[in-house]
């Protein structure tokens, strides 16, 4: 009878090996190369003072669309080429980074609060107070961003903040949406009931037993929306209303090679390969954390 | 009786929906002695289980209420009681076993963690002491090795060993009171025939009241002292298991013992009892039973039947009985 049973010193069980050997190394890249690119990223945004070889502000009109290194023209001075004012693109790029991650990570750090407090509370409670929470989650849903995001930037004016506000006041609402919807699946599910009957509070049985239901679509959310803020703040920072000039970020130095397309291309090339790499980066990892993190998959 | 732990009396629990008032229960009445088996037996939607969940008072709100009767345990009445003093009640006092163990345990957490969640609402206990708490509360319901299992997550187990858990935790505060739904229906025969011994036992350590609910009248047979057969909404018949089978005096409890099959007898079809049960939206003026009953008289269609004791413990609502 014992014997069947593992080991109680044995804290590793003997994993069932149903996927062959590459499968598993494929699987473990999945998690190991995004999460290299993220992290070099991040640390390139700490250490951006230290990595970068110039100033990415300063204007030096006489080496304005300086190819990059490898190409006929180009120097070592300028690895990556310069801009139409003939900044360093690698110096911006790497600035650049500390500006376009730290808005987007912020930015979807309020927006998934946000959203999934109000969304368990609106699939948990039910009655009133989800339709009064869902009613103002579609009044949010149906109001132009843009318009918004303009008239924050007028009232405060352009800057950091009022990006991250602007993309956070109406961001929350697919949160509320997805995680509403998890939630009233999962109130009606059994285990609830079962957390009921033992005499669990309501707010007990929202965090303790909802919340970690909810993480997995959470999470998946969360991952894509990373490349989704990169984008947004670009375009806020094209309109002039996001990051003022000269500060750089990856959307705004895509939107400032734009003019110049046909003739210095990488302008807009370099800092758009930054943003795919992130977002690749973000959903392969979010993949692969949602496999890790749900117990059923997890002997898989 | 002295040793009476719960006490229902003329409990009415309705739905209010779009299309009007569904009569879930109404009127129903029973006790449940301390230390005993009380079976409520009859066909689906009969109201068995929304009984169960009123007298936890976790009805589905805010479509289904209570809206008439007193449940009183042990003294008090939980229908006047707060929700907040009802919640203490729940788990400590009265407990439950759902109906599907395959559903009733969070995926994300392991069974030790969900067996403690009771012990540590309600007793306070320090983690080291939840977790004797949970392996003794594991060994009650007889799971090998507890110590390991504590650590397994539902999907580790077994659908038998999941409904142990889900037992676990229903005892794991020692309730006085056990409301069991239909906690065998989704075990096969082997399985619930040990299910059952179990659940013996535990009464025999333990001295708790359980309300069996079931429409299986061989767990029935095993399992309980007493039974009350509803039908439609109410109870029709009250009496000891023994007197139930010798003598079932409602035409519906006679009827329902028939269509059990038997392996003693050679009938070519099982009994089944014609129509179908009335619907709960609108009901007949007289005996619910009236429409599919043999016995049938002028009065049945008029007036409900009263409920009459016609022995000790033996109570039958029919003008069929006088």
């Amino acid at each position: 009878m014992l014997s069947i049973m593992p080991n109680i010193e044995d804290k590793t069980r003997p994993k069932i090996s149903g996927l062959s050997r590459r499968a598993h190394i494929m699987r473990s890249l999945t998690c190991i190369v995004p999460l290299t690119i993220l992290s070099l990223l991040v640390l390139t945004a700490i250490f951006a003072p230290w990595l970068a070889p110039h100033d990415p502000i300063k204007v030096s009109m006489t080496e304005r669309r300086l190819p990059p290194v490898f190409m006929e023209g180009g120097s070592t001075k300028y690895i990556l080429g310069t801009d139409h004012l003939g900044r360093d693109v690698l110096s911006r790029a790497i600035y650049g980074a500390r500006i376009s991650l730290s808005v987007s990570l912020l930015v979807i750090a309020i927006t998934a609060s946000v959203g999934t407090i109000l969304g368990i509370a609106a699939g948990y409670i039910g009655g009133r107070t989800e339709a009064f929470l869902m009613r103002f989650t579609d009044i949010s849903m149906s109001f132009p961003p843009l318009v918004l995001a303009m008239l924050l930037s007028v009232i405060l004016g352009p800057g950091y903040i009022t990006v991250v506000l602007a993309l956070s006041v109406l961001g929350w609402a697919p949160y509320a949406r997805l995680i509403r919807g998890e939630a009233l699946r999962i109130r009606n599910s059994d285990f609830v009931s079962q957390a009921r009957v033992s005499g669990a509070s309501p707010m007990r049985i929202m965090i303790k037993h909802i919340f970690p239901n909810v993480i997995n679509p959470l999470i998946i959310v969360m991952t894509m929306a990373v490349g989704f803020m990169i984008l947004a703040e670009a375009g806020l920072s094209f309109l002039g209303i996001g990051i003022p000039p000269p500060d750089p970020s990856w959307g705004s130095m895509v939107a400032d090679g734009r003019g110049d397309i046909d003739r210095a291309w990488w302008i807009t090339t370099f800092p758009g390969i930054l943003i795919g790499m992130v977002v690749m980066s973000g959903n392969f990892f979010g993949d692969w954390l949602r496999d890790k993190m749900d117990p059923r998959l997890r002997q898989l | 009786m002295s040793d009476i732990l719960l006490q229902v009396e003329n409990l009415c629990t309705s739905f209010f929906t779009r299309a009007g008032e569904f009569k879930a229960i109404d009127g129903v009445s029973f006790y449940v002695r301390e230390g005993e088996t009380f079976g409520l037996v009859g066909e689906s939607a009969c109201g068995k289980t929304v009984t169960g969940l009123s007298i936890l008072r976790l009805l589905p709100e805010p479509a289904g209420r209570i809206i008439g009767g007193k449940i009183i345990l042990d003294g008090t009445n939980l229908i006047e009681l707060s929700k907040k003093e009802m919640r203490a009640y729940r788990g400590k006092m009265i407990s439950m076993i759902l109906q599907d163990p395959m559903t009733s345990l969070n995926p994300v957490y392991t069974v030790g963690n969900q067996i403690g969640e009771s012990v540590r609402l309600h007793q306070g206990l320090r983690d080291d002491m939840v977790e004797d708490e949970v392996i003794s509360a594991l060994r009650l319901l007889r799971i090998p090795a507890p110590e390991i299992r504590i650590r397994d997550y539902p999907f580790q187990m077994s659908g038998g060993m999941r409904q142990r858990v889900v037992g676990s935790i229903a005892m794991s505060c020692r309730p006085r009171l056990l409301i069991a739904d239909e906690p065998t229906t989704a075990l096969d025969a082997t399985i619930q025939a040990q299910y059952i011994a179990l659940f013996k036992d535990i009464q025999k350590q333990t001295d708790v009241a359980i309300i069996f609910i079931t429409h299986d009248f061989g767990v029935i047979a095993q399992m309980c002292h007493r039974v009350a057969v509803m039908y439609a909404g109410k109870i029709v018949e009250t009496a000891a298991t023994s007197t139930i089978f010798k003598a079932p005096k409602h035409p519906y409890t006679a009827a329902l013992i028939n269509s059990v099959p038997h392996l003693d007898r050679k009938d070519d079809r099982l009994y089944s009892i014609e129509g179908q049960p009335p619907s709960l939206l609108n009901l007949p003026p007289g005996c619910r039973f009236a429409p599919r009953c043999h016995d049938v008289q002028e009065v049945c269609h008029q007036q409900q039947p009263p409920t009459v004791e016609i022995s000790d413990g033996h109570s039958v609502s029919c003008w069929g009985v006088k």
